[in-house]
């Protein structure tokens, strides 16, 4: 019960300073909030309950689950499989993530329709499944991930050079809709699990990075594709 | 907004969370049958948990739907329409501290964060860095709305500077910092925020909304990077953890 009551309070502390401030803000800037606050104040309610649920979920659910299946692949003795089933789990977490369709669907907008739909998500996939293996590669062989990122991050900007001002915003956006609300705690617990059997010295440094590096490999493939198709 | 509402479009939520949720489970059986084979208690946990997580995040969704979108928009319209409109880059600020403390998936990195660093790193720390990094930036994506200031200016600076800091800081935050761009963007501040700007952007002469209210989360998910690679520097300097990597 003490748990619960922890959680609790945890999920308060968590939302009513933002509850508080809106409910202010509300009073100051609107002559006749009432409804407009009523509203507001159902849905804090709902966000309020929804977030200790999900919070318990993923501490009993989500994280142990990732951590498992983290630390026990390392153990099959085949670095291959290991790459080959951190790529398969790379692409089936992210790619059914329900706002990567929406941005397909943006995309021949911008693209005017020359490109289609699944030639995008294809380049997506890859591009996740690319860099979830090196982040997963980089852990075995102890590459600290200031190369990584800067390496990744410097493609990015030259790349940006190159690709038509039309698919530059759009390209950002390809890392961020990836990963959502489910996803990213088991990537997290997936990254904390396989480092507590592979662990090189530190800990903290190779335990995270997976969330970094899936932010990458879309933003390269979607402007890739602008680059080759623009 | 004369007309209460509460279920709207739920089951269009239900459904979006139901795709999510599936590649988890289908890993989770796969792995299950053919590598894992935990107890049956076990089991029992990891099927109640993402229950709960299921219908946690759903009901999440549904209330920022509801609540948060209208309100950010109804607020950003209003307080675009101010003649004072240097107010809404500290109202931003305020929002802006309050939303990161709500979000879902900062609690979840922040949590394993404290667990892997053997409590090195408290929560409460992560939390603090985090806050005060994204309540800047929603201040400087205010201040671009307001001002027109090209979205280019400030990623590509913000890029550079945390391409440097990464040289000096302590190499055991580099991942975390990075990570951490992808948690504060998460559903509340992609919602609230978002929509608080848009309104702002079509309130304020000139701006088009859906141009100027892109960018904001670029700006959102570069801000802890940075923070939280300074956290590392202090850090870092003090000596705390591994340098050597």
């Amino acid at each position: 019960m003490d748990d619960l009551k922890d959680v609790a309070k945890e999920v308060l502390s968590s939302t009513l300073p933002i509850v508080v401030m809106v409910v202010l803000c509300q009073f100051i800037f609107f002559e006749n909030p009432g409804n407009m606050v009523i509203q507001f104040i159902i849905g804090a309610i709902m966000v309020t309950l929804g977030l200790g649920l999900f919070l318990i979920g993923v501490k009993i659910g989500l994280l142990p689950l990732g951590e498992a299946i983290g630390a026990e692949l390392p153990q099959r003795g085949s670095v291959i499989i290991l790459l080959l089933a951190m790529l398969f789990i790379g692409i089936a977490v992210t790619v059914a993530e329900p706002q990567v369709n929406i941005l397909a669907n943006q995309f021949e907008y911008v693209s005017g329709g020359s490109i289609p739909k699944y030639l995008l998500i294809s380049f997506v996939a890859a591009g996740i499944g690319l860099f979830f293996t090196i982040a997963t590669a980089r852990v075995l062989l102890n590459i600290p991930m200031k190369h990584i990122l800067t390496a990744g991050y410097l493609l990015v900007f030259i790349l940006a050079a190159f690709v038509p001002p039309s698919f530059l915003p759009i390209s950002f956006d390809a890392g961020g809709v990836t990963t959502g609300p489910l996803t990213v705690p088991f990537i997290i617990a997936l990254g904390v699990g396989l480092t507590s059997v592979l662990g090189g010295k530190s800990s903290m440094s190779d335990s995270f990075g997976f969330l970094a590096l899936v932010l990458i490999g879309p933003i390269l493939a979607v402007m890739l594709l602008g680059v080759i198709y623009g | 907004m004369n007309n209460i509402v509460v279920f709207e479009g739920f089951s269009n939520v239900l459904l979006e969370v139901a795709i999510s949720l599936l590649p988890l489970i289908i890993i989770f059986l796969l792995f299950q049958f053919l590598l894992l084979k935990l107890p049956l208690e076990e089991i029992k946990r990891l099927v109640i948990g993402m229950c709960l997580s299921f219908a946690g995040l759903s009901l999440f969704l549904q209330g920022v739907q509801i609540g948060f979108l209208p309100a950010g928009t109804s607020l950003g319209e209003q307080l675009g329409k101010l003649d004072y409109n240097w107010v809404v880059i500290l109202i931003g600020f305020l929002l802006g501290l309050v939303t990161v403390i709500a979000e879902p998936l900062v609690r979840v990195l922040n949590y394993e964060v404290e667990k892997v660093s053997a409590g090195h790193i408290s929560q409460r720390l992560m939390m603090y860095t985090l806050a005060i990094g994204v309540s800047i930036a929603v201040a400087v994506a205010m201040a671009r709305i307001i001002y027109g200031i090209p979205l280019l200016y400030i990623l590509a600076p913000g890029y550079l500077l945390a391409l440097i800091l990464i040289r000096y800081t302590s190499p055991t935050f580099v991942p975390v910092a990075f990570d951490s761009g992808t948690v504060v963007t998460g559903p509340m501040t992609a919602t609230f925020i978002l929509a608080l700007a848009v309104g702002v952007a079509s309130g304020t002469a000139g701006r088009d909304p859906l141009l100027d209210g892109f960018g904001l989360v670029a700006i959102v998910a570069l801000a802890p990077v940075l923070s939280v690679l300074l956290l590392g520097f202090i850090y870092g300097e003090r000596g705390v953890e591994d340098e050597d990597r």
